[in-house]
């Protein structure tokens, strides 16, 4: 019965690399930390599949290893940056890409749990059950945060309009 | 509006780099590798360890502050070939928690100079050892309470978890201490985990009080020599029936700067390959003599 849950995931895994790889992408803003990101999210997924509880939960479960493993890559390159007090030049190529472009930096104003949120629902199309289960919230807490950033957003992104003209 | 529309279509087209198929595919041979060798034989982390009882909220911690007058220390240290020494490794601090059914022992070391007039500055080092050693054991904590934390959340028991004997450990192992070199390495590890094992190698040149390079025991043709000699060690080993990855297959494909190794008691230097780096996880770290 394991073996078949270890399978499950392993088809899984396979079958969703592209959707971990951008929501990876989406947390790192670069190619090789994305990459590192979902790399590790799949070997310790592989090492702990005996924990999941059912081939139901695979999904939530992942994504939730998943996303901790991105917000490690992210501060661990945030301390590596503060060691090795970021040279010029890195510190002006971090920030052309954020500045890349304007939706996804209403995105990046937001507080982080929100942004997941927000992602999870209208890019990986969760529902918000899910949502709740990878986040930990109660799904009225993933109610009342999702609602209160979208009308954040929908509100920055009316005053950047405003600038803009 | 449409924006979240336009940050989806954004969002959707993140280019998917060629490497990534690779990359998972690579984790996946690893794991199927695993899965075979485990079934012969379990973790290395026996019941045995698990002592402290099963109340799950029970949090445990033991402090042990060794310092190099401890007379525990002494005795390890009388046991070392260190007389006429300049420096030596002593375990500056040790100790283990027991929080949530998750064990952490600690052993973190520092060198200490027996002649204070060398010139050798090792602060920097021990300073560097102790922050390695201390962000590993955060981050392993971290990472366990997270599992934790989802483990229980879908429906895992207490005492389910309890069962799982989780044990998060940083040592160290001195390779070799005499008049001319300082070599050890400080590991990290998790034994629920392979992903987060962790090595470093010390090697210190006791005259100069620099860390020695390969290019400084081998000379300016180092690289070539050592996938040389690798590269002979490995076919060697296959005749008498090892096996390693294939090259294609993320077998051996030559050293690096990052290569990992310790000097031994010839002075020479040997190579090491972490589980799983150039062979099945069963064949463990493997170790290549270079020269001598």
């Amino acid at each position: 019965m394991k073996k078949m849950l270890y399978e499950q995931l392993v088809a899984y895994i396979l079958d969703h690399q592209d959707r971990f790889y951008r929501l990876a992408y989406s947390y790192t803003k670069n190619q090789e930390d994305a990459l590192d990101a979902v790399q590790n999210a799949v070997c310790k997924a592989l090492e702990a599949y005996e924990n999941i509880r059912n081939a139901d939960a695979i999904k939530t479960w992942f994504y939730r290893i998943l996303i901790n493993e991105c917000l490690r890559v992210i501060k661990r390159r945030k301390q590596d940056a503060v060691s090795a007090d970021m040279d010029a030049e890195d510190a002006v190529y971090y920030e052309k890409a954020y500045d890349q472009e304007n939706v996804d930096d209403e995105l990046e104003k937001l507080e982080p749990d929100v942004q997941e949120i927000i992602k999870l629902r209208f890019f990986e199309e969760m529902s918000l059950k899910e949502i709740a289960a990878i986040t930990g919230y109660n799904l009225n807490t993933v109610k009342t945060k999702l609602y209160r950033g979208l009308k954040l957003l929908k509100e920055n992104m009316e005053e950047a309009a405003l600038w803009v003209v | 509006m449409g924006s979240l529309k336009e940050m989806k279509e954004q969002y959707e087209n993140i280019v998917i780099p060629e490497e990534l198929a690779v990359r998972v595919q690579q984790e996946i041979t690893k794991s199927r590798n695993k899965q075979v060798e485990k079934e012969s034989h379990r973790y290395w982390f026996s019941k045995a360890v698990r002592s402290l009882g099963t109340a799950a909220a029970a949090v445990g911690i033991v402090f042990t502050l060794a310092l190099n007058t401890m007379p525990a220390f002494a005795m390890e240290a009388a046991q070392l070939p260190v007389i006429g020494g300049l420096a030596r490794v002593l375990t500056f601090r040790s100790y283990e928690t027991e929080k949530d059914d998750i064990a952490v022992s600690v052993e973190i070391p520092s060198i200490e100079m027996i002649e204070n007039d060398t010139g050798m500055q090792v602060d920097a080092i021990n300073q560097e050892i102790l922050d390695r050693c201390n962000q590993y054991a955060e981050e392993a904590i971290a990472w366990a309470e997270d599992y934790r934390t989802a483990f229980l959340e879908t429906g895992g028991t207490l005492e389910e978890w309890a069962a799982h004997n989780i044990k998060i450990k940083v040592d160290y192992e001195i390779k070799q201490q005499d008049d001319a070199y300082l070599s050890f390495v400080v590991r990290g590890y998790e034994n629920w985990s392979n992903a987060n094992n962790e090595s470093r190698y010390y090697n210190l040149d006791l005259h100069t009080g620099k860390e020695v390079t390969l290019k400084d025991l081998l000379g300016d043709d180092y690289e070539a020599l050592a996938n040389e000699s690798i590269r002979q060690q490995i076919a060697e080993r296959e005749q008498a029936g090892e096996t390693f990855f294939a090259e294609a297959a993320g077998g051996f494909k030559g050293i690096s700067d990052n290569t990992k190794f310790y000097i031994n008691s010839n002075h020479n230097p040997v190579i090491v390959f972490d589980k799983y780096e150039i062979a099945n996880g069963a064949a463990g770290e493997i170790e290549f003599e270079i020269g001598g």
